[in-house]
């Protein structure tokens, strides 16, 4: 079945066609909310929540740009939306710009497990405008929009997760390498 | 093998390719969030029945109306002679088991019961406690209802009976009677959810009752009499008296005979009214659910074709085309199958035309100097007509033609065919208020009863023949909204814009010749 019959049948409210949209983008889109929550559990709701609003929704998809975009915002916002609700206080540090963060990695030893871990682990807002930027290729401007902050709240919540995931990293190889020394 | 990498780099490689599966209860959550198209499906389904359902009368349509055209004569004689048949039938059932058997009956009881009568007028009491064995066992096979109607006809015996002591209120008291019946019968109608004929034999009951009763009454008057006559013949033993009383007796005489004709007379019209009864509750009946309506309509109607295409010949595919709005009237009753669903048939006359401009129109002369191109497409010309030539003016260059095609004037062709109609449709009702909503789909039948085409040059129209390529009958898919507004219980108007496309009415046409009618069709409707 192609794409635009999919589609329509979905419109349509056709239990089947949803059930095949769902089989064929349910990981891709599972995967973004993974990286945008704190848990596993969490990403589940996401999930939920993006699914529905895409059939929902989806007489609105309007064949402009690609519909795998067009689910993966919805997922996005769906995600996102969890904390625009309650933007908690963060820290209003201004610490500047700090480029170029580099980290010393033994590319193998590092699971995406780990990585998605450490990106869960990292305070809500940090970790969305991490994925904003880095992983779904957001400007700072668009994500100032997106979860209501300003561009240089983002760019300093940027530079803060980037430093703890790169200290969550080095100690990672530090204990595997202590571990493989021993 | 360290290496110093960027950490965006090193979370934008890892995560290019990354997938995850939900557990698959995710989707249970989600299907069961889901709102489940139940109104869409309706709809959907809905408009699949009456697909379906149009396509299977479609069917037998076609299938009829071949076996009507190769066996014309018996299948047109048969339901007319069937239909007279059962007709009969039917007014011989209302008729004589009501009236004739049931006369016969009580005149053959009558004349039984005079003699016994005359020999033991006591007897009367049983006879009256006989009849009433005889109610019983209807009052076994019918309902309660009965047995109330029973009763009431008891009453109206009791009017009867002193209906005889005093003539003069007669006319009152048989008003008296029939008024009771009034009270009684409806409520007996409305609880009644058999048929009609049930109806009719419980009446037969009502009237059997009745009878019964009167004929106790008829006795017991006798009786009355007789005993009065006794009464006299004692005190015949006074002279003085014996002219008096002998004068009483005959008075009483005579007016035992005026009873009996009078009672007579009531049983008869109390059968009579009875009977108009019946019929007035079967109508009673029939208004209470009014599933038949009938409607009268006119409408405005314009024919037209979805692609560009003629009929008549592909050299005008490319001509401009216009349509008169024309007229077409006809009649057609609803039966409403439920509150919602109704389906309808109808008859119409439907007159079209089209007209095809830009064209030039050649007599024998002018054509000679054109050549032989005398084949028209789907046109049979009339008798002494051969040498007329219709072309479409785009055929001609104007600047290579010679000079008279350039002065010559381009007219139209304009054909004008008719139908007869016969539309059969669904109607589903959306808003089911005083202003009501209706969505119709349907099918039409179409019997070609007019078809001319004319050439129109210089405002002077001229009759060339007949197309050869409309079928004598067609059909077409026919969808509509109907808006009605209620103006009584039995009348309503309604506002129903049609298009109806057109299937097989044309024969080998050029181009893409897709015919269509639309039509505003105002009726109304009166249920009945």
């Amino acid at each position: 079945m192609s794409l635009d019959r999919l589609i329509k049948k979905c419109i349509d409210q056709d239990t089947q066609a949803q059930s095949q949209l769902y089989k064929q983008y349910a990981s891709k889109l599972f995967s973004l909310c993974l990286k945008y929550s704190k848990n596993y559990a969490e990403a589940e709701d996401n999930l939920h929540d993006a699914f529905i609003t895409v059939f929902s929704k989806i007489n609105q998809y309007n064949n402009k740009g690609s519909f795998e975009g067009w689910l993966k915002r919805i997922a996005i916002n769906t995600s996102l939306q969890r904390y625009r609700e309650d933007v908690g206080v963060y820290d209003i540090i201004n610490e500047g710009n700090i480029e170029d963060v580099s980290v010393d990695i033994d590319n193998k030893n590092v699971s995406i497990t780990f990585l998605l871990e450490i990106i869960q682990d990292l305070p809500d807002r940090y970790r969305l405008v991490f994925n904003l930027y880095v992983l779904d290729g957001y400007s700072h401007v668009e994500i100032s929009e997106l979860i209501n902050i300003s561009t240089g709240t983002s760019k300093s919540n940027l530079a803060r997760a980037r430093l703890i995931l790169r200290n969550k990293i080095e100690d990672y190889n530090a204990s595997s390498n202590s571990q493989s020394s021993q | 093998m360290n290496t110093k990498k960027n950490i965006d780099r090193l979370f934008q490689e890892k995560f290019k390719d990354f997938e995850a599966a939900p557990s698959d209860a995710v989707w249970g959550r989600i299907n069961e969030s889901l709102p489940k198209k139940k109104k869409k499906r309706r709809v959907v389904a809905l408009w699949w029945q009456i697909g379906g359902v149009a396509a299977v009368l479609a069917l037998l349509l076609t299938v009829g109306v071949s076996v009507f055209n190769a066996d014309y004569n018996s299948s047109n004689d048969l339901p007319i002679v069937n239909t007279e048949d059962s007709s009969q039938k039917n007014s011989d059932k209302n008729n004589t088991p009501i009236t004739s058997p049931e006369d016969k009956q009580n005149e053959i009881s009558n004349l039984k019961t005079y003699p016994l009568e005359l020999v033991n007028s006591y007897k009367s009491e049983e006879s009256l406690g006989d009849n009433k064995k005889e109610e019983t066992p209807q009052k076994n096979n019918s309902s309660k209802q009965l047995t109330s109607t029973n009763t009431s006809s008891h009453t109206n015996a009791i009017v009867n009976t002193s209906y005889k002591k005093d003539k003069t209120t007669t006319p009152q008291k048989r008003y008296n009677l029939t008024t009771i019946k009034d009270k009684d019968k409806p409520t007996n109608v409305v609880g009644n959810t058999k048929t009609n004929n049930s109806v009719l034999e419980n009446s037969k009951n009502d009237t059997l009752a009745a009878d019964a009763e009167l004929k106790s009454a008829i006795k017991k008057t006798i009786e009355d009499n007789k005993t009065a006559v006794v009464d006299n013949k004692k005190s015949n033993n006074t002279d003085t008296e014996t002219s008096d009383t002998k004068s009483a007796d005959t008075k009483n005489t005579d007016g035992t005979d005026i009873n009996v004709t009078v009672i007579e007379d009531l049983k008869k019209q109390s059968i009579e009214s009875a009977i108009t009864e019946n019929i007035k509750n079967i109508n009673e009946k029939e208004n209470k659910e009014s599933r038949w309506s009938i409607k009268p309509n006119v409408a405005p109607v314009y024919f037209s074709s979805l692609g560009q295409g003629s009929s008549i010949d592909d050299q005008f595919n490319e001509n401009s085309k216009s349509s008169d709005i024309n007229m077409s009237y006809g009649i057609a009753s609803t039966y409403a199958i439920s509150k919602k669903l109704k389906i309808r048939a109808g008859v119409n006359h439907l007159n079209l035309n089209q007209k095809t401009s830009d064209v030039f129109a050649f007599t024998s002369g002018e054509f000679a100097a054109r050549g032989a191109l005398s084949h028209m497409g789907n046109i049979n010309t009339r008798d002494g007509l051969h040498n007329v030539a219709l072309m479409s003016s785009s055929m001609f260059n104007r600047s290579s033609t010679p000079e008279i095609f350039n002065t010559k004037i381009t007219g139209d062709i304009e054909q004008r065919f008719g139908f007869i109609e016969v539309p059969l449709e669904l109607e589903y009702r959306i808003l089911d208020k005083k202003f009501g909503i209706n969505v119709i789909g349907g099918f039409s039948t179409f019997f070609l009863n007019a078809n001319e085409v004319y050439a129109d040059v210089n405002g002077t129209s001229t009759l060339i023949g007949k197309a050869n390529n409309i079928n004598s009958t067609s059909f077409s898919a026919n969808f509509g909204l109907g808006l009605d507004y209620t103006l009584s219980k039995q009348w309503n108007i309604n506002l129903e814009p049609q298009f109806k496309y057109q299937l097989n009415t044309f024969n080998n046409t050029s181009g893409d010749f897709r015919p269509f009618i639309v039509g505003v069709y105002i009726g109304l409707n009166f249920k009945f």
